[in-house]
């Protein structure tokens, strides 16, 4: 309980007035637990919410969000909130970051077959090469801003993908992909495919999921942790107005190449996941700046500078990209549809689906407890 | 082996590669240049364009296509593709015109973000319009032998003083883009028109200020550019296989076209588009070479090199070659 609904409580006779729920939800819903908490929520029901329920309520299995896909959803989550970190947050719109999330698949592979196939060492190691990466692209495209920032990335993003697809065919695999992806036991004694004992499998059905659920959980929790740090503040600053924030004092490149960084840290760590998760790296999938693509669409069409919208553009689009593509009617134009979607959400809707959620939570939280905020 | 020879097809071939590039990064560099609008549909253009040269050509001039399957009587190849040559950009610039109109105008005042965005969802639909029109497959693209018996348009010729033999279609590709560039360079430098389109693009309120309406120039220039795009779609199209994805592709090198070249500059674009094309030819055709006991092999660096000459560029020069600090800042 917070500290300013017990003073509340404890309070002088003028606000005798006990905090109504409303007001306690208010007082804890901005804090970490509180966000860490719901994450974790989340994560655990989304296998029921999105594979049990539409199974026991009926609806055709062929439709239903396949289990798999609850896992890849988690992992395009965390690569979006990083994403978003930069352009929502900061207000980069970068075109290259398929370079990040694939350079740290190859390097989490290759690792894995020649190394060590421990998933924690294949994150750390997929990681770590995406941030240095992202050091020396940051460095480098970060000199000039808006759109040359744009065409610079999405330039590095091509260089990258030509330089794996050929030059480097002898390591990657070139075209064909890097298939000697070898994952060992998580911890060295549990398969990830393996089910979890104690849970029921309508919640978690394997540690792959028990392991993606956990990065995500702490994607979210970090993300929000810079956020509401000075930091975070700063780069929203940085977002609003870089020239007033540079005559305050700032030193805006270099808190925009942290930026960069830390978004290029998400990606590896997304990157890593993807590799684990497929024990494959296929290299359209993976640095073909399609991919780049997909995660500006996910995270415009979820919502940029809201935490949880990037998630929800990730389920979104693997939803449609999996599952609507494989409808008779309108599967065929499921890209189209999506770009259509995209085209109207950047015109009309500048925060996305998210922004549309908040302002019916808005709505809901003026009908429960007026308009306090 | 003819050292001469080698070098001509060299030439030829960089300059006809670099050539297309040209034709994109005029209009991309005219739109950015002026109207300050970003435009990742640019490709999408470029890929209208080859789609509806192929349609006119292929399917309604040759013997066996559309036409000739419902019976009608053909123009042949010939004719065909000289019609498409005219066509397509009248029908690319209608096209352009509708995206100033509905597209970018709305966004000239929203940030550079936006419209790279609301663009690229542009490019996704036209991508995925022409997906579902006509499939996924990947078409060739043909040339009449020779225009109207006259000059010869495809086929090996030889290259004089060696042994060597290049397509004559790759020297039409060149003057059909020397051409053009002349045209258009000639337009915005010595006419009342490219006055104001200059004009604009140093001070929009100034030329609003004098009583001038800028609107109309910038519809037409953003048409002009738009049907370059189309044309290099129709001269591109037979060096290359015709999908859907080409548009996105090409749009990268255009844009190096337009920053190595300098933003807003026709002349910029033209050293730009050269020195890419002869950047990639010049690391294809080296192939292996061996330097002091290791082999070389620089063949797949090919596609690699023009994002490292690219990079170098905006290192030491960052309003591109020959662009003008003010208007790329």
């Amino acid at each position: 309980m917070s500290d300013e609904v017990k003073s509340a409580e404890t309070g002088e006779p003028a606000e005798v007035e006990s905090p109504s729920l409303y007001d306690r939800w208010l007082a804890v819903r901005e804090r970490e637990v509180t966000v860490a908490v719901l994450t974790f929520l989340g994560v655990f029901l989304a296998p029921f919410a999105l594979v049990a329920l539409p199974e026991m309520l009926g609806i055709p299995t062929q439709y239903v969000w396949y289990r798999s896909l609850v896992v890849l959803a988690l992992i395009w989550g965390i690569f979006a909130i990083g994403y978003d970190l930069l352009l929502g947050f900061t207000g980069l719109l970068s075109f290259g970051h398929a370079m990040f999330w694939g350079v740290a698949a190859y390097a989490a592979g290759i690792f894995s077959a020649n190394v060590t196939g421990s998933p924690i060492a294949m994150i750390l190691v997929g990681t770590t090469t995406a941030v240095l990466l992202a050091w020396v692209i940051g460095w480098i495209s970060l000199r000039r801003g808006g759109i040359y920032f744009a065409i610079l990335t999405l330039a590095f993003g091509q260089m990258i993908y030509y330089i794996f697809l050929s030059p480097l065919g002898w390591l990657t695999g070139g075209e064909n992909g890097f298939n000697e992806v070898a994952v060992d036991p998580l911890l060295g004694f549990l398969p990830l495919g393996a089910e979890v004992a104690v849970v029921p499998d309508i919640l978690v059905q394997t540690w792959m999921y028990v392991f993606v659920g956990i990065a995500a959980v702490l994607a979210v929790v970090v993300a929000n942790r810079v956020l509401n740090s000075p930091y975070g503040i700063v780069l929203r600053a940085i977002r609003e107005n870089e020239q007033r924030a540079e005559f305050v004092g700032l030193n805006v490149w270099r808190y925009k190449l942290m930026a960069f960084i830390i978004s290029g840290a998400f990606a590896g760590v997304a990157g890593s996941l993807y590799v684990i998760q497929r024990s494959f790296v296929p290299i359209e999938n993976t640095l073909n700046w399609t991919v780049s693509g997909e995660i500006v669409i996910m995270t415009v069409l979820g919502g940029v500078g809201s935490l949880f919208g990037p998630i929800l553009g990730a389920g979104l689009y693997m939803y449609v990209a999996n599952i609507v593509s494989g409808m008779p009617a309108i599967g065929h134009f499921w890209h189209m549809i999506l770009g259509l979607v995209f085209v109207f959400v950047v015109v009309l809707l500048p925060n996305g689906i998210w922004g549309g959620v908040d302002w019916l939570r808005e709505r809901v939280g003026d009908a429960l407890g007026g308009d306090e905020r | 082996m003819n050292i001469v020879g080698e070098l001509i097809v060299l030439l030829v071939n960089g300059l006809q590669t670099g050539a297309i590039y040209v034709l994109l990064a005029i209009g991309l560099s005219i739109i950015l240049g002026t109207l300050k609008f970003v435009n990742f549909a640019h490709g999408a253009l470029f890929v209208i364009g080859a789609y509806a040269g192929l349609l006119i050509t292929q399917e309604i001039s040759i013997s066996n296509g559309r036409l000739a399957e419902w019976g009608y009587p053909t123009i042949g190849l010939e004719w065909g593709f000289f019609a498409a040559l005219v066509i397509v950009p009248l029908f690319v610039f209608v096209v352009g015109l509708a995206m100033e109109r509905f597209v970018a105008r709305p966004f000239y005042d929203r940030p550079d973000t936006d419209q790279i965005l609301v663009t690229f969802g542009l490019a996704i639909v036209v991508q995925e319009v022409i997906h579902a029109l006509i499939g996924p497959r990947t078409y060739g693209y043909e040339v009449p032998t020779s225009a109207f018996g006259l000059l010869p348009m495809t086929g090996p010729i030889p290259v004089p003083l060696s042994d060597v033999t290049i397509n004559v279609w790759r020297l039409w590709v060149i003057a059909i883009t020397a051409a053009l560039v002349i045209a258009v360079y000639a337009i915005v430098e010595y006419t009342d028109f490219g006055l104001v389109v200059k004009a604009g693009t140093r001070d929009p309120e100034m030329v609003r200020l004098l009583g001038i309406k800028i609107t109309r120039p910038y519809l037409v220039m953003f048409g002009i550019g738009a049907a370059l795009a189309g044309i290099a779609g129709v001269v591109g199209g037979p060096l290359q296989n015709i999908n859907p994805e080409i548009g996105m592709t090409i749009l990268v090198p255009a844009f190096l076209t337009v920053v190595i070249g300098g933003v807003g500059s026709i002349k910029g674009a033209v050293l730009g588009g050269t020195l890419i094309g002869m950047v990639q030819v010049t690391l294809i055709s080296l192939g292996s070479v061996g330097v002091g006991g290791f082999t070389v092999n620089f063949s797949p660096w090919s596609q690699v090199g023009i994002y490292v000459l690219a990079v170098i560029v905006l290192l030491t020069r960052p309003q591109g070659l020959l662009g003008s600090e003010e208007v790329s800042a």
